[in-house]
């Protein structure tokens, strides 16, 4: 290297003072980038933690499954289903009654002739209820049994925990002093399970005194009403019929067949059941939950996109000038509407107004009106809608307005009005943006929380359907408003603590996957425009 | 192993002797301003656009890069001043450029200084949103130079040099945008001359230029020269005949001839060369 | 001739009426959000504003919540708070009353409006100071490779993540693994990462607005990193910062769901700087706006009573974040018409 020339001598005065500043270009660089690096990593972090507690809830629920069969509450579970079933018929009955007054009433029969035609039936319906009762009360001795296994089995293991964890951390002395009572399981199922032989003469008792109650079922005033209860009668035989199945099924049951891994996660992916802190048993089933935001996603976008659309085409192709200066902020300032102002209007106007409006004469030939719920999936769904319109309308708009002026101009020179240019060029072009729009919208509908938690009726069931669009006008629970409503209350790694990290978790990747989907379809966009 | 800085001492031997940057009797070859590249090859990722260019630029003369569209005018311009470190995918895959006898892309030079003393004006005119005073004097400022009358003063030397005093010299301080294509272009030659670069780099200055305002800024180059080296890329046959010393006819990526000016034009050496300059390309 | 005269007649009829639908849809949507503005505005308004001098409720915005007492007396109904009706007692010695009480209903918003302004002064300082270091960098400094690619896309999409995505996370974290409770700062990090994503994508945005042109300019004319950055980058990029920054704002302060369980209390009778060591400033809870109004809409019933705070509370705070937002779109439609290139 000797007499190799000073490469720096380019400008050799300021070597020094140059030498300081590349120094100093170099820390900036280096903190900017650590600002990047630390951004990067905590919302990494976000992601990890999350899976993380979620992740958890699997083992968790797998065992709060197998301890659900181990003391024998799966077993009197199939008792209580027939019991619920024999409850659901006296339901039936009672509404059938309900109907065939209702018609009654219509024809100006006075109340005394109804109560007295509607006797015989009276009678019998309470007779049905009447033949529940033994099997109500072998459902509530087998409860008792059970959750007194569950609470031992539980606190056993419990006290396992504990020692183990003494043990590992080494406090030897400490470990032995905690004593774990020994849980005679197979002495109280074998308890327990002389219900099977309890169940099998409560069910032949039902069937003989129901078939015969059957046999001299009175006949309905109306057709209509007989109708209704030929049908029951059929559902009725129907459950008697399988009575025996169950008496079977409480016979093979048995608290040793293993319950396999992936039971955990089908029963929460696919489980119809929410129910927490119960003594009985917790179920974490996401789908009231899931299809709760479905249809509340539904209902915002069947009303915001047509709006938002609509009011998109008409700013960027038909406003004048003054208008388009006008509208276009005015619907971005909706956007920053904070969601509890509105689920605070959902409650104190919206839903009495929708409420009200199912009460009036103008709606009389709706069959689900009036509704008995202010709340419910309609009431979120029309203020979510507000919420989604500025995504949709300030998206769309954007897509339309960059559309090149060439296309329309070309449209134009071949004569098409306005009309045909918007619908046959500028929609087209510009479709992929739309779609876009309307899949960001529905990403800030379904993560939304303050609006369906106020406005939602949080009510954790599945909409009956067999109403058709009457279900939108029931109160439904989210996986928003879920989180929200539970999560200040449970106990850190719990069951249920971890239950909706997963719930999180399940709204983290229908958000991210509708992001996606958007980009494509942005991308596509810009293919198409050029 | 041998780090790139020693590789190219070992490729090029003009650089062992080379002791100051300053004109050298000792040693002709080096002289103050001019520019040697050597075996150069250039590509964008995996698309080579410069194959083997040999060419020695010689100081205090305007030589101009000729040729069509996309054969790689722009990208050899911009690799002298390094101006291609800041895409990404750009790189120089083999060969030198020496400025002065140094090799400008060894570790150890200073990318900063080396742009300060070349110079570029831009295809596209690129006056900052800023006023037409602030934009000559940014170069000096970002120098260091705080001193207003100095700054007053380089300002008003440099638009006189780029024949644009006389027209913005009541407007300093409204916004560069203001003024016409022309005299942005302009304003950006004038911004460069104020940090008082040795090399300016053109890259066709005059291509949005009406006729009155190409003739002011050829005027300019060639007055310019006494001073400065200068490589200036133009599309314009005629431009380059009348204001160029030096003519580099490029094809493809390849330098395909370089002379002076009048040979090029008058008895080109290369067939591709005639028949670009005479406008028979096909 | 008549045939196509009346075709186009016909046609002509149709895009009227059609357009007419539009134009319908869309003031259908501005008159839904008037109607909103205006049935808070006006309801509110009896809260917050008084018919006397100084024409603004001032107890209402310096007061602490209270609990409202309701209860016949001598056949007037009464309805007084918490501090006034045990001072009511007292003048009147002897008198049973049945009263009802009805939570939060009486006195103002005070330490609500206070928690709301610390949690929005904190979590943005965050969120701007990482923000836009980490946008800077992106655009300024790092190469295209595919791993920045990569960070960018998650970034962009983690912006789109629910708010009470960041809640629960910030729970789990902060709340319970770091067990710093519910509080301030645990308020700042959730609320602070919540607007990370969209700061750094909308300041990254604005950086690349400015065209390669300045760049390329400076640095040709010998300027450093650096200097170009923040000399020819910076401020041009900064009306497209400060715009996206004050929508943050608007943002954060309008967020209810991850508060909930990270920073706010229902109820808390000491403001935030009544704290005996400056680190319980940190690790204490606070009362916030929005928390505030879903408290005085769910927890309590819909009544006369109710009616003031409800209302009051939720024009406050509706005014405060319209405002914000007002802001940042006036300032971007003055950019907008100001700086183009
Ligand atoms: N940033 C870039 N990235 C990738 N390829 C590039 C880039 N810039 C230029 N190229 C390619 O390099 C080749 C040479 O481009 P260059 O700009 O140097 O041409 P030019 O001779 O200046 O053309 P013109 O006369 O049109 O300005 C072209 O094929 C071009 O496509
Ligand atoms: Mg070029």
């Amino acid at each position: 290297m000797e007499g190799v020339a000073d490469p720096r001598t380019l400008i050799p005065e300021r070597t020094k003072s140059r030498r300081a500043q590349v120094v100093i270009e170099q820390a900036i660089k280096a903190f900017f980038g650590g600002n990047a690096l630390v951004a990067v990593i905590v919302l990494a972090l976000i992601t990890i933690f999350l899976f993380r507690e979620g992740f958890g809830f699997f083992g968790q629920n797998l065992a709060n499954l197998r301890l659900y069969r181990q003391a024998g509450l799966e077993y009197v579970d199939i008792i209580r289903g027939n019991a619920a079933q024999h409850e659901s018929l006296s339901r039936k009955l009672s509404e059938i009654r309900l109907r065939e007054v209702r018609v009654m009433e219509k024809r100006n029969v006075p109340l005394e002739e109804i109560n007295a035609a509607l006797a015989p039936f009276d009678q019998f319906a309470s007779a049905f209820s009447d033949t529940a009762e033994n099997l109500h009360g072998l459902v509530s001795d087998l409860t008792d049994q059970a959750s007194a296994l569950k609470e031992q089995l539980f606190a056993r293991a419990e006290l396992l925990a504990q020692r183990n964890q003494l043990e590992r951390s080494g406090a030897q002395t400490e470990a032995e002093k905690i004593v774990v009572p020994e849980v005679d399981r197979a002495a109280a199922l074998a308890r327990l399970r002389e219900g099977s032989a309890r169940f099998e003469s409560v069910s032949a008792e039902i069937t003989a005194k129901l078939y015969n109650l059957l046999a001299q079922a009175p006949a309905m005033p109306d057709p209509a009403g007989q109708k209704h209860f030929e049908q029951w009668k059929t559902r009725a035989r129907k459950y008697l019929a399988g009575l025996p199945a169950a008496s079977e099924k409480l016979r093979t049951w048995s608290p040793d067949t293993p319950i396999p891994w992936y039971r955990s996660i089908s029963s929460f992916l696919f489980g119809r059941d929410w129910v927490t802190a119960s003594f009985w048993q917790d179920w974490y089933g996401i789908i009231p939950l899931l299809v709760g935001s479905v249809l509340v996603s539904i209902v915002a976008l069947v009303i915001a996109v047509p709006l938002g659309v609509a009011s998109a085409i008409y700013v960027s192709e038909i406003a004048s000038r003054h208008e388009k200066r006008l509208i276009k902020p005015y619907i971005e300032f909706i956007s920053a509407i904070p969601s509890v102002v509105l689920g605070f209007f959902g409650i104190a106007v919206v839903g009495q107004a929708v409420r009200a409006a199912s009460q009036s004469h103008f709606f009389k030939w709706v069959s689900f009106f009036p509704i008995s719920e202010r709340l419910n999936i309609f009431t979120a769904g029309c203020l979510l809608a507000l919420m989604a319109v500025p995504t949709i309308f300030t998206l769309s708009e954007d897509a339309l307005r960059n559309v090149p002026r060439g296309f329309k101009e070309a449209s134009y020179a071949l004569g098409a009005n306005r009309l045909q240019t918007i619908a046959r060029v500028l929609v087209p072009a510009s479709l992929s943006g739309i779609v876009s729009a309307i899949l960001l919208g529905l990403g800030r509908v379904i993560g939304e929380t303050m609006v369906v938690l106020l406005c939602a009726g949080n009510r954790i069931a599945i909409p009956d359907f067999t109403q058709g669009l009457g279900a939108i006008f029931q109160p439904v629970h989210t996986m928003t408003g879920i989180i929200a409503q539970e999560m200040g209350e449970v106990v850190r790694g719990s069951t249920h603590y971890r239950a909706l990290f997963m719930v999180g978790l399940v709204l983290f990747t229908i958000t991210l996957a509708i992001n996606y989907l958007a980009q494509k379809f942005v991308a596509r966009y810009r293919m198409s425009i050029g | 192993m041998v780090s790139v800085a020693e590789m190219s001492e070992i490729t090029s031997p003009t650089v062992v002797n080379q002791t100051a940057p300053m004109p050298n009797p000792a040693n002709p070859k080096v002289e103050r301003g001019m520019i040697e590249i050597e075996q150069l090859d250039f590509a964008y990722g995996t698309n080579k656009v410069l194959h083997d260019i040999n060419l020695s630029i010689p100081a205090r003369a305007v030589t101009a890069f000729i040729g069509p569209s996309g054969c790689g005018k722009t990208t050899l311009l911009r690799c002298l001043n390094r101006m291609n470190d800041l895409i990404d995918s750009a790189r120089i895959t083999q060969g030198s450029i020496r400025i002065e006898g140094v090799d400008i892309n060894a570790s150890s030079v200073d990318v900063v200084d080396l742009r300060r003393r070349v110079g570029m004006v831009f295809q596209k005119s690129n006056p900052f949103p800023k006023s037409i005073y602030d934009n000559v004097a940014y170069g000096l400022r970002i120098a260091g130079t705080t001193k207003r009358t100095l700054i007053d003063e380089a300002v008003e030397k440099s638009l006189r040099s780029a024949a644009l005093w006389d027209e913005v010299k009541d407007r300093l301080h409204v916004s560069g945008y203001g003024l016409s294509g022309g005299q942005q272009q302009r304003l950006c030659i004038a911004r460069a001359l104020a940090v008082e670069p040795e090399i300016v780099l053109m890259d066709e200055p005059c291509s949005a230029l009406d006729p009155i305002a190409t003739a002011k800024v050829e005027e300019l180059i060639r007055q310019l020269k006494e001073q400065y080296t200068i490589v200036i890329v133009t599309h314009n046959m005629q431009q380059a005949g009348r204001c160029s010393d030096h003519t580099a006819f490029f094809y493809l990526g390849r330098l395909i001839e370089f002379d002076d000016t009048t040979k090029i034009f008058s008895n080109p050496g290369q067939r591709q060369t005639e028949e670009y300059i005479t406008g028979r390309f096909g | 001739m008549t045939a196509t005269a009346s075709n186009s007649r016909r046609v002509h009829l149709v895009q009227g009426i059609l357009f007419w639908i539009f134009r319908l849809a869309t003031y259908f949507v501005l008159a839904c959000a008037t109607y909103i503005f205006l049935d808070i505005g006006i309801k509110g308004s009896r809260t917050v504003f008084t018919s006397t001098p100084p024409f603004i409720n001032v107890p209402f915005l310096t007061e602490p919540p209270q609990t409202l007492y309701v209860f016949d007396y001598e056949g007037k109904k009464m309805a007084l708070s918490d501090r006034q009706f045990r001072q009511w007692k007292v003048e009147h010695p002897g008198t049973e009353v049945e009263a009802s009480s009805i939570a939060y209903s009486a006195g103002g918003i005070w330490p609500c409006i206070v928690g709301t302004a610390l949690l929005v002064i904190g979590s943005m300082i965050l969120a701007l100071g990482i923000g836009i270091s980490s946008a800077i960098y992106l655009s300024e400094y790092s190469r295209n490779g595919p791993l920045i690619r990569l960070v960018r896309i998650a970034i962009l999409n983690l912006a789109g993540v629910p708010s009470i995505v960041f809640g629960l996370f910030g729970f789990g974290l902060f709340v319970i693994f770091f067990g710093w409770n519910v509080s301030l700062i645990a308020g700042w990090f959730t609320l602070g990462l919540m607007v990370l994503p969209a700061i750094i994508t909308a300041s990254e945005e604005s950086l690349r607005a400015v065209p390669q042109g300045l760049r390329e300019g400076s640095l040709a004319l010998g300027a450093s990193k650096w200097q170009t950055i923040r000399k020819n980058v910076l401020p041009y990029a900064m009306p497209g910062i400060l715009t996206s920054s004050i929508l943050g704002i608007a943002r954060v302060a309008g967020e209810t769901a991850p508060i909930m369980f990270t920073a706010a209390y229902a109820m808390k009778d000491e403001l935030p700087w009544q704290v005996t060591r400056m680190t319980d400033f940190f690790f204490q809870g606070v009362m916030a706006l929005p928390y505030h109004i879903y408290v005085v809409s769910s927890k309590i019933p819909q009544n006369e009573y109710t009616e003031r705070v409800q209302y009051g509370s939720a024009f406050v705070f509706l005014f405060l974040v319209m405002l914000i937002a007002l802001t940042s779109i006036i300032l971007r439609e003055r950019s907008r018409s100001r700086l183009s290139w």
